[in-house]
């Protein structure tokens, strides 16, 4: 069953908007439990890149494999491949995502939040499910939160919820587009605390973000994109403390003297 | 909902406008109410007619034919009696009761009045029952609403699908049906339809029915309202539904849910907060709307003051009409400002 060697790989993605080149031939291969941290300026794609893996966003051309399965193949704009709808569908919900904005359902309760989908896209038993979300809670430390509506709670208790209820549908993946990037500097702790946590359980996950003492805490591997290229990619050690490439090395600069 | 009630009954946390406004309504109407209670009685007006005008009617009492057209209305707080004759010897005696009095209104402000309590009486009351024509009025306005919310709906979801098919010719209806006159889309489906297709709008009911005519014509008046206003609720939704943050699109689409789940289960359940002020406006706007079915002599509160103004040539008699339409609007104001209040308690 599990006989892929990674989880999520990523051949030769480009992403055009019109003229303007967002990503250029971006080859990544991540194994099963790797944390693995995207830092860069802004415009450097590393969003979009993480959006385009969902779908979020069309790529120009390349593909993308999970879980060794092909999950999209394109060209020119054009589809190449054709994966049916379920196999699709199936490899699509193996990845789980944050975004920046939280993007809570605002007329549903937290409780509401995190069952809508197992419910209404794996028709999973109702029950079953609230039971799980209850559990997912406890974990994300909101369990007296369930049955507020999103826009009583502080933006930090926002984005756990919004783990939680991409945790609610068992990804084995977890996008996080830069998920303290709206957050007051005190409720990222919290935050980052969940995060820490998932990925000590094996959780695989990609993270955009500009929290360096996260990286530098739980990232197996830094990415650093710019101009919509992976300019250098390393283990922390190698990218914070020996960056060979000047564009990282002006980055982290600035970033760490702040 | 029970929440809404329990607002409603708690008093003491009421807005001081709130309160306000209760105690002047409560104020005006025990003044009505002791106003109403002293009013002089039908009896009591009768006898204020002069000796020859009570002569004329004792002896109308015995003859099968009668010479004195007797009138009285009563408007709650007022009320108006006529006596008048008709023929060589043609005597009008007008009265108007108010507070225990009866005054003449032959001229002045009581002739004013007197017209007033006369056309607003029969503006209600023309036809089988009291209140007809503002019934009718809002009949038409409440359905009309009603086909355009589901209408409009449908097409804003076909204008905003990807599928050429489906969205050319909804945009087209939309664009045909905000850019011409209502009335003559009323002309097109009352007069036009049935001249083209060869039907009459009378024959969907049965033919011994003496009301199909005004039946055939409600139900003309209901389909080219309820067409029109499919087209205006149809924009409304749709600014709507895309004013929603792409990012619940995009949480959605991120956890599996279906194109049409998003849309009924995220993006419309938010958006229909945002449609109720502006679909509240088209419903008053409709109410006002309606009262072009005059055109085709269907009988609301404006044909009835149309017909009142040809028998009577008295031209006051779209005061009272004005007056009917305002308190009507502002009664359903002050609803969908609560209404509103309640769907937007999450924003």
């Amino acid at each position: 069953m599990d006989n892929y060697e990674y989880i999520l790989e990523t051949e030769h993605v480009s992403k055009n908007f019109g003229n303007l080149v967002v990503l250029k031939d971006i080859n990544l291969k991540v194994k099963k439990g790797e944390v693995i941290c995207i830092i860069g300026p802004s415009g450097a794609g590393k969003s979009t890149y993480l959006r385009s893996l969902n779908q979020l966003e069309k790529i120009t051309s390349g593909k993308i494999f999970i879980k060794g399965d092909l999950f999209l193949h394109r060209e020119k704009d054009h589809t190449v491949e054709r994966i049916d709808k379920q196999t699709q569908q199936k490899l699509l919900l193996e990845m789980g995502m944050c975004f920046q904005r939280f993007n809570l359902f605002p007329h549903k309760t937290v409780l509401e939040n995190i069952c809508l989908a197992p419910v209404e896209v794996k028709h999973e038993d109702k029950e079953t499910v609230k039971q799980e979300a209850m559990e997912l809670l406890q974990k994300v430390g909101l369990a007296d939160k369930a049955n507020e509506y999103p826009n009583r709670l502080s933006g930090g208790q926002q984005q756990r919820v919004a783990i939680a209820r991409a945790l609610a549908m068992k990804p084995e993946i977890m996008l996080f587009d830069e998920p303290t990037s709206a957050l007051d500097p005190e409720l990222v702790g919290d935050v980052l605390q969940v995060m820490k946590d998932l990925a000590l359980e094996g959780m695989t996950m990609l993270v955009v973000t500009h929290e360096m003492g996260f990286a530098k805490e739980v990232a197996d591997r830094v990415l650093f994109m710019a101009d919509g290229i992976i300019a250098e990619e390393g283990t922390l050690d190698r990218i914070f403390n020996h960056p060979e490439n000047p564009r990282t090395q002006s980055f982290l600069k600035s970033v760490l003297n702040v | 909902m029970k929440s809404f009630f329990k607002n409603l009954f708690d008093v003491k946390n009421w807005k001081k406008k709130t309160k306000i406004t209760w105690i002047v309504v409560l104020c005006v109407l025990a003044v009505c109410c002791v106003l109403s209670a002293i009013k002089p009685s039908e009896a009591d007006m009768k006898l204020q007619a002069s000796e020859q005008m009570q002569k004329l009617i004792q002896a109308d009492e015995n003859s099968t034919r009668k010479h004195v057209t007797v009138t009285y209305n009563s408007l709650i707080i007022v009320n108006y009696c006529s006596f008048s004759t008709s023929g060589a010897s043609e005597i009008n005696e007008k009265y108007v009761g108010f507070a225990g009095q009866v005054f003449h209104a032959d001229e002045g402000v009581g002739k004013f009045v007197g017209q007033m309590v006369n056309y607003t009486y029969r503006m209600l009351g023309c036809g089988e029952n009291i209140l007809h024509g503002a019934k009718l009025t809002l009949l038409l306005t409440t359905l009309t609403t009603l086909i355009g919310v589901i209408l409009g709906t449908l097409l804003a979801l076909g204008k905003i699908s990807r599928n050429k098919l489906l969205s050319k010719p909804c945009s087209a209806y939309i664009f045909f049906f905000r850019g011409t006159p209502l009335l003559i889309q009323l002309f097109v489906i009352y007069y036009s339809l049935p001249a083209i297709f060869g039907f009459a709008w009378r024959d969907l009911f049965d033919a011994a029915d003496n009301q199909a005519v005004y039946k055939g014509a409600f139900i003309a008046a209901l389909i080219a309202y309820g067409l029109n206003s499919g087209a205006y609720c149809a924009e409304i939704v749709r600014a709507a539904i895309q004013s929603i943050d792409k990012g619940q699109h995009e949480a959605a689409k991120a956890l599996g849910l279906s194109y049409g789940k998003t849309m009924r289960l995220v993006i419309i359940p938010q958006s229909v907060r945002r449609m109720v002020p502006p679909i509240c406006n088209e419903f008053i706007m409709m109410l006002k709307d309606a009262s072009l079915v005059f055109a085709i002599s269907l009988m609301d509160i404006t044909t009835i003051s149309k017909n009142i103004m040809t028998s009577e040539i008295s031209y006051i008699v779209f005061l009272p009409a004005l007056i009917i339409y305002l308190i009507i609007t502002a009664f359903f104001t002050w609803i969908f400002n609560a209404v509103e209040k309640k769907f937007s308690l999450y924003e």
